[in-house]
This record gives structure tokens, C-alpha cells and sequence, in this order.
């Protein structure tokens, strides 16, 4: 037995002879240095070659990252709707193509080459969002990566794809920091922000509420949260209200009692809650089974304010919560003008239901992105990016709207939002009216309020 | 009759691993693979070797590793940030920083064996994902992560692409050639004893808990090692490295693999990162739902995951 045994490891032994590991290892080495060989050094029309630029075949591929799987599935797979319109609509025309001005646009693909997609899971997690932006960038040589459904996530996309040389055109993102602290070269923003709610916002308050109200924050632990919460203070503030209290509540609460019972016993007579989805959805849900929005707090109504609305969040609280409840949206598939009614109307012919906004953003951010292209002339992301870079445009469902070049951010009109009474609701779609839409001068702002730096054109 | 082994002999695993390791770049995207998954695949090779001396020799299941991975992945980025680009310095204060942690916890942990000891590392791991999501996101960037950080350096090599690749995949053949050694030392004779039968182990006179500590302590400072590799690798720190899904993923990679094998886990994380970022991609929504279903194949067919079904086969030849 034991001798069969020695027997056997003998000759696995001579199996591996000194000269059987030289072999390998100078496999090793060869396979050590060639990259040396093969460093990328193709130059067309003049320039180098950055990210996956020069775009090589008669194809040109995007990347489309988004939440298939986690929290906010339900905004990711909209988002994949529109994304895979424009696409349609960038290779045979139709869709905004007709409404969008200036445009190059042709309907006939992005400068003479189809357009192609890749999508990818970012699983509401930055890290594997990440991992699934380099895959499309290293494997599926995408020219531009566009995504995301929370500002985290778009963040930290963004660096990515600026050290990598790959344009980003961010989908769903609100807060400050996309294009305020963390700003990059290489990634633009079409939503709006943070700041921009709390500017349109509190003067409609003050009206609708009065100018001496005394206002309780809830904030989501997180930096959204915190930007949304800094941005409505100083607004409200400026109205007159006073801040009676802030709360930062941890992200993952699914019970807000403890800090509504503070709210109650506090002198505040509105309630902001600086919350998204599912939070939002408990919040609000605790707020009403509370009685909060039947109280008189200073011989006021109490009132609830609810800064980034969306449609899904509209739907998980139930209208009979949210009715009258005052917020902020980037967009509305009831919107009248000639941009929102062709994409409407196509998004509709497609798919049979209309388009949320985190669709709009992501569908105008691909258009964009091509049109840019062809007004460059060329794939070359620096040229690309200068033709974005306080680019005018019309006609994509916000009026007139400035992609503005000192933070990469969409400077164009808004919506303030208010939730429908049950009975007043036409379809399972129609859970929001449009209460005013705030022109493009009112939400703008001075860029330097924030920190950062855009960076170089050309990656390190 | 026993015979000395030759150098060779002894570390033929680590040969093969190194063979196949460092021609990856080659044969990767020829199955779908691109530059950056074969370094992440190394990371987790590090990572799973460590968790595997822990759970495959001792037998001690542990659900808080992110929590090694986290704090040097946080360390290594704020030392990238603060003090210098250079990696050398970041990784070691990494690994220091997090080791220290682990002697704690494991202190404080090992006292108890199997579910209660999974539930105290997942209680201690957690507490440091809210800590760098509430308290702490001054210094983590909390729901954003840590960003912002140069582009790492080794002396004067850039980290990025081939460079990194096989600088990871370099540390990664040391840290198996390392684990080999500790499995075939005395310190490895103790480790399987401990998962044998403590009991009559601390019989024998033989201080156990301090052969158990040593254990979660070297297997943490792997964690540790690997949790700074990712930040070299993609200097970006997310909060989901503190996670218990972090965790519970390095738990799925090793038993699909095969615990106690070392080889095994790696085979496990190369699978599970490869499905997670190739295969997704064809099966859309559903991939999750189809690894879910492997995982419980592999589970109740093949206990010993990969390395069993490897070590049949290998029966079924050498019957013939």
C-alpha cells in the first residue's frame, strides 16, 4: 500500500522536471512583458486615442447600466425603455429627432456609423456598478456609458469613466454633489439637483403655506439627504419659515415613528422629507396613519412636504396619502409641449404606458450625447465634450435649456408637483398634476457655490 | 516509506495556479473576459484563501470579513488620499489596521463556536457598515463612497491595466504559496485539529483558543490584504465593501468551490465573478435566479463543491 503510494508521487516527482518549470516560467515571463508590446499608440483624423475612441467597424456602441436587480428595479428597467427607444429612434429617425433644435440628427445612426447597445446590472451598488461599467468599457469597447438610478451610484460611475476616458451622460441623479463636489470632466448631468428643488420649491410654499411656518426635517442619512435637506433650509429660510429641527434618519429605517413622535412634539407645523423611494414610501405611509395631516399644529394645518417626487414613489404611498402634497419633478409625460408629446407618444406606441421621468432624462441624455458627435464632427471625446459644453438646445420637453460648461449641469425649467386625490385620477399612470412649472431663470444658479473641479480634458 | 518531497513536488498547486494566473491576459477574452475582472478575480483569490484557512480548517464560519476587507479598503483609499500616492506604505498601514481590529474581535468572538460565532462576526461587521454610513462619512463618503483619490503608484509605475494585473496576480501566487506552508505547518496540524475535536485537543494540554485566534487573525490580515489590492486595483471605496453581502458572497465562493481545499474558493470566486459580470449579461434579469439555482445544485449533489466533482472525475480516470 505504501509502496504504491511512494510509487506514485515518484513519478509525479519526475513529472515535473527542473526543465518543466523553466518552460513555465519563461511562459510566465513572455506572458509578464507582452503587454509592453501591444500598448495602444492608433492615431485617426488627427487625434490620439482616448477611452475607446477611435470607434473601429460600422458600429458604434453605448453602454447602458442600470438597476436591474435591488431597490430601484422598477426605475432601472424604465430607464432601459427609453434608453432602447433612443436608440430606435437614432438609427431610423422619429421621436424627438423631429422636436430637438438644433439638431444634426439625422435618423440614419451617429456620424455614418449604426448605433449598437450593451446593457449592464449595476445592482443599486456602486461597487458592482463599477465592474459592469468596465466590462462594457474594457470587453464591449463602448464609446459612452450612461446610467444609474441613485446619486451614489452616478458618482461613483462618473470617476470611472473620467480616469478612463469614456464620456458618462448621468441618468437619475439629484443630488448636489454629481455636479457640484464631485463634478467631472467626463460626465454631465441633464436632471436636475438638490438646489434647484429647494429655489423652485419654497416660494411656492410660502405662497400656498404662509410665510410664518416653522419647518421639521427628516433627512436620509446620506449624501443626497444631506444636500436636499442644506438646499431646503436655506430656501425656506429665505421665505421667512423658520427650522424647528432636523433629524438625520439612517437609511435603511423602515419605521419612522420614533422620529415623528419628535416631529409632534416639536413646535414645527410642516413636516419636509427629505427622502427618496422606499423611504419616502414609509415615511409618508407612518406621517398619515399617525394623523399628522389632520393636525393643528399654531392654529395651522400641519402640512407635509415632500421635495423629489416620482411617480413610482407616488404609487408605493397610495394617492390617497399623497393628495395635495407638494414636491419637485424634472419632468411629466402630461407636459403639453411639442418634445414631451412625441416622446410620449412613441414611448406609449412601444411599450403601451407612458414614460416616468427618470426615462425622459436618460432618452434626452442619449440624444444628446449623439448629437454632440456629429456637431464634433467626430468621436473624439475632448471635441465631444466641448460640443456639449454650453450647448442651447429646445425642443426636449424642457424648453429652452443650457448644458451649462463651468459644472456640467443642465441649466432648463422645472416642475413643482402636487399628488391627485383618488377620484381625480384618469389612469393608474396619473398620480401627479402639475402645479407650476418653474422657468429656466428661477432655477438657475451660480455654479461656484459648490467645490470642485471638472479636470482635464484629456485623462491622466 | 516516506520520502522527502522535492521544492517542485510540494508546490505543484501553486505552479499550475501561477501558470494559469499570470497567462490570463491571454486566454481570458477568449470566454468573454476583459482586462480588469482577471485582477478583481485575483483580489478575491487572495480574499477566499484567507476565509478558507479560517472555515475550512478550523471549521469556524465566519459572517463579518467584510468587515477586514472594509477597514483596509477605507484605510488604503484615505492613506492614497492623505499622505502619499505611493501603495507600499498604504497597504502596509491597511493591513496593520485592519489585523489589529480582527485580534479584537477575535477576542471577543472565538469564545463562542458556530451559529453564535457567525452571528457575533455578522453583529461586528454590521456595526461597522452603519459606523461608515452615519458616523463616520466625514472620513468614507458614506452612501457615495470614498472617491477622489490619485491615481495609485508604485514608485513609478502607474497601477493600471497590465501593470496591475500583475502586480495583484504576483501577490496573489505569494499569499497561495503562503497558505500552502501554513496548511502543511504544525500551526496547520493544529488547525485541523481544532475542527476535529477541540475537546480532545485541549486534552492533550494544547491551549486551543490561541491556535484559534492566530487563525482568524492571519485569515482577517487576508482580508485585509486584499481589501487594499481592490483599492490599488480601482482606487474607489464603496460602502458595500463593509457588507454583510460582501460577506455572505466570500461564504458562496468558497462552498461552491469546494472549503478546505484552497484551491477550491479560488476556483469558487473565478466562477462567481466571472457568472456575476459575463453570464449576467446573457441571462438579463433572471442571473440571479440562476445562480441561486447552482448554488443550491452544487449544495445538495456535490457537497464539496467544485473540488469534489474535480476529485470524481479524477477517481472514474485512474480506476480504468
Amino acid at each position: 500500500m505504501t509502496d504504491v503510494k511512494s510509487d506514485k508521487s515518484n513519478k509525479s516527482a519526475s513529472g515535473w522536471s527542473r526543465r518543466d518549470v523553466l518552460k513555465a516560467s519563461s511562459v510566465g515571463a513572455a506572458g509578464a512583458a507582452a503587454p509592453m508590446f501591444f500598448t495602444k499608440n492608433a492615431w485617426a483624423d488627427g487625434h490620439e486615442s482616448i477611452g475607446n475612441y477611435p470607434v473601429k467597424g460600422s458600429e458604434v456602441v453605448f453602454g447602458f447600466n442600470v438597476p436591474q436587480t435591488g431597490a430601484y428595479a422598477d426605475e432601472g428597467a424604465d430607464e432601459l425603455r427609453a434608453y432602447k427607444l433612443a436608440v430606435k429612434h437614432l438609427n431610423n429617425g422619429g421621436g424627438m429627432l423631429d422636436t430637438l433644435k438644433p439638431s444634426m440628427l439625422s435618423g440614419n445612426g451617429v456620424l455614418g456609423k449604426k448605433v449598437a447597445y450593451v446593457t449592464g446590472d449595476t445592482q443599486t451598488n456602486a461597487d458592482a456598478s463599477r465592474t459592469s461599467a468596465r466590462r462594457m468599457i474594457e470587453r464591449d469597447k463602448v464609446i459612452m456609458v450612461t446610467g444609474g438610478s441613485s446619486s451614489g451610484i452616478a458618482i461613483a460611475q462618473q470617476y470611472l469613466c473620467n480616469e478612463l476616458g469614456i464620456i458618462f451622460m448621468c441618468g437619475l441623479t439629484h443630488s448636489n454633489d454629481t455636479t457640484g463636489k464631485d463634478k467631472q470632466r467626463y460626465g454631465f448631468r441633464h436632471f436636475f439637483n438638490a438646489h434647484m428643488t429647494g429655489k423652485a420649491l419654497a416660494p411656492v410654499l410660502s405662497k400656498e403655506y404662509g410665510k410664518d411656518r416653522r419647518a421639521f426635517h427628516l433627512t436620509a442619512d446620506y449624501s443626497w439627504g444631506h444636500t436636499q435637506q442644506q438646499s431646503m433650509q436655506e430656501f425656506t429660510e429665505k421665505e421667512g419659515w423658520g427650522t424647528a429641527g432636523n433629524i438625520m434618519t439612517p437609511l435603511k429605517t423602515t419605521d419612522f415613528s420614533q422620529y415623528l413622535a419628535q416631529v409632534m412634539n416639536s413646535d414645527a407645523d410642516v413636516l419636509v422629507l427629505n427622502h427618496y423611494g422606499a423611504n419616502m414610501v414609509n415615511s409618508l405611509t407612518n406621517a398619515v396613519n399617525f394623523g399628522m395631516r389632520d393636525m393643528q399644529k399654531n392654529g395651522k394645518n400641519l402640512e407635509i412636504v415632500v421635495p423629489l417626487y416620482s411617480r413610482l414613489m407616488a404609487k408605493g404611498a397610495g394617492s390617497a396619502n399623497i393628495d395635495g402634497v407638494l414636491g419637485t419633478s424634472g419632468w411629466n409625460w402630461a407636459l403639453q409641449d411639442a418634445g414631451s408629446q412625441v416622446f410620449v407618444d412613441a414611448f406609449v406606441a412601444e411599450y403601451g404606458f407612458p414614460p416616468s421621468q427618470a426615462a425622459h432624462t436618460c432618452y434626452v441624455q442619449t440624444l444628446l450625447y449623439a448629437n454632440a458627435c456629429e456637431m464634433a464632427g467626430s468621436f473624439y471625446p475632448p471635441a465631444v465634450i466641448k460640443a456639449l459644453e454650453d450647448f442651447e438646445f429646445d425642443g426636449a420637453g424642457n424648453g429652452s435649456t443650457l448644458y451649462r460648461g463651468a459644472d456640467h449641469q443642465c441649466i432648463k425649467s422645472m416642475l413643482v408637483m402636487k399628488g391627485k386625490s383618488p377620484s381625480a385620477r384618469s389612469s393608474d399612470f396619473d398620480y401627479l398634476e402639475v402645479v407650476q412649472e418653474v422657468d429656466r431663470a428661477t432655477a438657475n444658479y451660480d455654479p461656484s457655490i459648490f467645490p470642485g473641479e471638472l479636470g482635464p480634458y484629456k485623462p491622466a | 516509506m516516506k520520502m522527502q518531497q522535492g521544492f517542485f513536488e510540494r508546490n505543484r498547486s501553486v505552479f499550475i495556479f501561477a501558470l494559469i494566473a499570470l497567462t490570463m491576459p491571454f486566454w481570458f477574452p477568449l470566454i468573454g473576459g476583459y482586462s480588469g475582472l482577471d485582477t478583481k478575480i485575483m483580489v478575491f483569490c487572495i480574499f477566499v484563501v484567507g476565509f478558507d484557512l479560517l472555515l475550512g480548517y478550523t471549521g469556524y464560519l465566519s459572517f463579518g470579513h467584510a468587515a477586514f476587507f472594509g477597514i483596509a479598503a477605507y484605510t488604503t483609499g484615505l492613506m492614497l488620499k492623505g499622505f502619499s500616492d505611493n501603495i507600499i506604505p498604504a497597504i502596509i498601514v491597511a493591513v496593520i489596521v485592519s489585523t489589529l481590529v480582527s485580534v479584537v474581535i477575535g477576542l471577543l468572538t472565538l469564545k463562542r463556536t458556530g451559529i453564535y460565532f457567525s452571528i457575533l462576526t455578522l453583529a461586528f461587521a454590521e456595526m461597522f457598515h452603519s459606523m461608515a454610513m452615519a458616523m463616520l462619512q466625514q472620513w468614507t463618503g458614506g452612501e457615495n463612497g470614498l472617491t477622489g483619490m490619485p491615481t495609485p503608484m508604485l514608485f513609478s509605475i502607474k497601477m493600471q491595466g497590465d501593470a496591475v494585473f500583475y502586480f495583484i496576480t504576483f501577490v496573489a501566487i505569494l499569499m497561495f504559496y503562503v497558505a500552502k506552508r501554513i496548511e502543511r505547518s504544525p500551526v496547520g496540524l493544529m488547525m485541523r485539529a481544532i475542527k476535529c475535536n477541540q475537546t480532545r485537543l485541549e486534552y492533550t494540554g494544547i491551549n486551543a483558543r490561541k491556535y484559534k485566534l492566530l487563525t482568524f487573525v492571519i485569515s482577517a490580515a487576508y482580508a485585509a490584504l486584499a481589501g487594499a489590492l481592490m483599492v490599488v486595483y480601482e482606487p474607489f471605496v464603496g460602502h458595500e465593501f463593509l457588507g454583510w453581502h460582501q460577506s455572505g458572497e466570500i461564504v458562496i465562493m468558497s462552498v461552491i468551490g469546494g472549503v478546505g481545499t484552497l484551491v477550491g474558493p479560488m476556483l469558487g470566486a473565478a466562477f462567481m465573478l466571472y457568472f456575476e459580470n459575463v453570464l449576467s449579461v446573457d441571462l438579463g434579469e433572471q442571473w440571479l435566479l440562476v445562480l441561486g439555482m447552482i448554488f443550491m445544485v452544487v449544495v445538495i449533489f456535490m457537497p464539496g463543491g467544485f473540488m469534489e466533482a474535480v476529485s470524481r472525475l479524477q477517481a472514474r480516470f485512474t480506476q480504468k
